[in-house]
């Protein structure tokens, strides 16, 4: 099934490039490009499995070992509750990748909406921040600790960073034994920063897996993969940065444009080229709508 | 010493008995100083801050740029009430303006962060509290144009330090921005000056205690809550000598800042 939707999707690439025309037959004398092609897959297959195993044996042990190094780092700040959380989406949302701690299980896939709290701050601001002494009447992690019946007391969030970029935050809540708990030092605020940029390659190393993994799969799905354009209407639905996500759609164009042939090649380097000698002059810096 | 605010047409001034200034700004209240907060907004039922918000707007996208309209929303994280709450205990009649660019969905961080800059600058605002930062490089630019006409504009920025990205001489001679990094320090006055690329000066930051949501106090510890005590100091000089220009308050506040290490250095 897979080695026919594959031959399909070949054949439907010969078909855009204008090699065959629409609903034509495979020529008699292009049965040998068919056979040869059907030779080809089981390699293509064994390719794409393969990187699915590799994005599967990628994405396990990963979310262990940021497991691990959250009990560490737990461990040095005499804090028993840690969690990673990461951007959902686009908009500014986070979810909770991984925690450990007497609530862990709740918590882990748990959403904090857009600039909620203290997490989705250290979010946007990308500046470490330590809260500490909750009101008995309300508690200041409402969205969460309503959800796990935990209650948050003094909690220490540190954002991180991948390449420039924030890509979640890191949290160390509560100590070790009974309130009332001391509240986190600027010292214990610089260790967390230190695992944090581990943690934060960690993650980011996971997220790319499961990238990875799920145009893995969609590779291997049964429907009959059209063309570039399906890939790019998919690629717009991924859960991912949105700058990330136009990074990809326009590789997978020039990929296009560039197989097109020469023709196509060099004008879409003289208009690349033009785009960027044209961004250097540029003064528009408003972003306002006034 | 004192701040001579009409040194143009004075006929006998030096420049040492120009730049001058005593410690009555100490007793001031920043009354009359417009204080903007870009954040996540401002909790204005908090009793620390009732009837000192002039104006809340919140950042809303539209067709790929950012328009500000009237708020009600209030604060969605309570850092902007936590920082505002410490601005309004040192300048106690500081008018404050709220411009909300965080939780507002749909907004690029850095993009929103940077139109309530513009916004701010746009409205003459004299001091800017910003917490909120940068690190995409491709915001440097338009970042350093904005500090730029901050700086022509009167408009004095201050943010948290490592925050944003470090401007290159010599727009940071041009550049109205101020960076504040946190101490242990305790005392709003007693505030300390840290060289590096950009000025940057050392304020309290280390469990402050101040306003947080659902009328509420918390301690918190951090750079972006050092940042609002200098904005608090400022807006106490600018009700002093409210013709200083950006140049004059860095100026300014880097002498205070010598002064308190000497003071700190001879009485050990």
């Amino acid at each position: 099934m897979v080695f026919k939707s594959l031959l399909l999707y070949s054949h439907s690439l010969f078909v855009k490039r204008g090699i065959f025309e629409e609903n034509q037959t495979i020529p008699k004398t292009d049965e040998k490009n068919a056979k040869k092609m059907q030779k080809d897959l089981p390699k293509k297959m064994q390719t794409l499995i393969e990187t699915f195993d590799v994005a599967n044996v990628l994405t396990e042990p990963l979310t262990r070992s940021i497991e691990n190094l959250l009990r560490v780092s737990a461990a040095t700040m005499n804090s028993e509750e840690a969690s990673v959380l990461i951007r959902d989406g686009d908009q500014g949302d986070l979810r909770f990748l991984s925690a450990i701690g007497k609530v862990a299980d709740k918590l882990l896939n748990l959403r904090v909406p857009a600039g909620k709290g203290i997490a989705g701050f250290v979010l946007s601001s990308g500046q470490p921040m330590a809260v500490a002494d909750v009101g008995d009447e309300q508690t200041f992690y409402d969205e969460v600790d309503r959800k796990t019946g935990y209650s948050t007391q003094t909690i220490l969030a540190t954002p991180l960073r991948h390449n420039g970029e924030i890509i979640g935050v890191l949290e160390y809540v509560n100590r070790i034994g009974e309130p009332p708990f001391e509240s986190f030092t600027p010292d214990e605020m610089d260790n967390a920063a230190m695992f944090a940029e581990v943690i934060a390659s960690l993650v980011n190393a996971y997220e790319s897996a499961k990238l990875l993994r799920d145009f893995g799969s969609k590779m291997l799905s049964d429907k009959n993969e059209p063309d570039y354009i399906e890939i790019r209407n998919w690629l717009r639905t991924l859960r991912d940065s949105t700058e990330h996500r136009e990074m990809m759609d326009l590789a997978v164009l020039l990929r296009e444009i560039a197989a097109r042939g020469d023709g196509e090649r060099q004008l879409c380097r003289e208009l690349l080229e033009s785009i960027l000698r044209f961004s250097d002059t540029k003064t528009e810096t408003s972003f306002l709508n006034f | 010493m004192t701040i001579n605010p009409d040194f143009h047409s004075s006929t006998n001034t030096t420049a040492f008995s120009y730049f001058q200034i005593d410690d009555s700004w100490k007793s001031r209240t920043g009354k009359g100083v417009s204080v903007a907060v870009i954040d996540s907004g401002i909790d204005e039922n908090h009793p620390d801050l009732k009837g000192k918000i002039k104006e809340s707007v919140e950042a809303k996208a539209e067709n790929k740029r950012i328009i500000f309209e009237s708020s009600d929303t209030g604060d969605s994280a309570g850092h902007g009430t936590a920082c505002a709450g410490i601005i309004a205990k040192i300048a106690s009649e500081a008018e404050f303006y709220s411009i909300k660019v965080l939780g507002a969905g749909g907004l690029g961080d850095g993009q929103a962060f940077l139109a309530g800059l513009e916004y701010a600058i746009k409205k003459r605002y004299r001091v800017i509290n910003l917490s909120l930062g940068t690190t995409k490089p491709q915001f440097f630019s338009p970042l350093h144009d904005l500090l730029d006409r901050a700086y022509q504009a009167g408009c004095i920025v201050v943010a948290a330090a490592n925050n944003l990205p470090q401007p290159s001489f010599p727009s940071v001679f041009s550049s109205s921005l101020i960076s504040v990094i946190k101490s242990a320090e305790t005392d709003p006055f007693n505030f300390g000056f840290h060289y590096g690329e950009v000025i940057e000066l050392t304020a309290p930051g280390v469990n402050v205690r101040t306003a947080w949501l659902g009328s509420g106090y918390r301690n918190l510890t951090g750079n972006s809550f050092a940042c609002p005590h200098i904005v608090g100091i400022i807006a106490q000089l600018l009700e002093a000598y409210p013709k200083l220009t950006p140049f004059q308050v860095k100026s300014a506040l880097y002498g205070i800042a010598k002064e308190n290490q000497e003071k700190h250095r001879t009485e050990k």
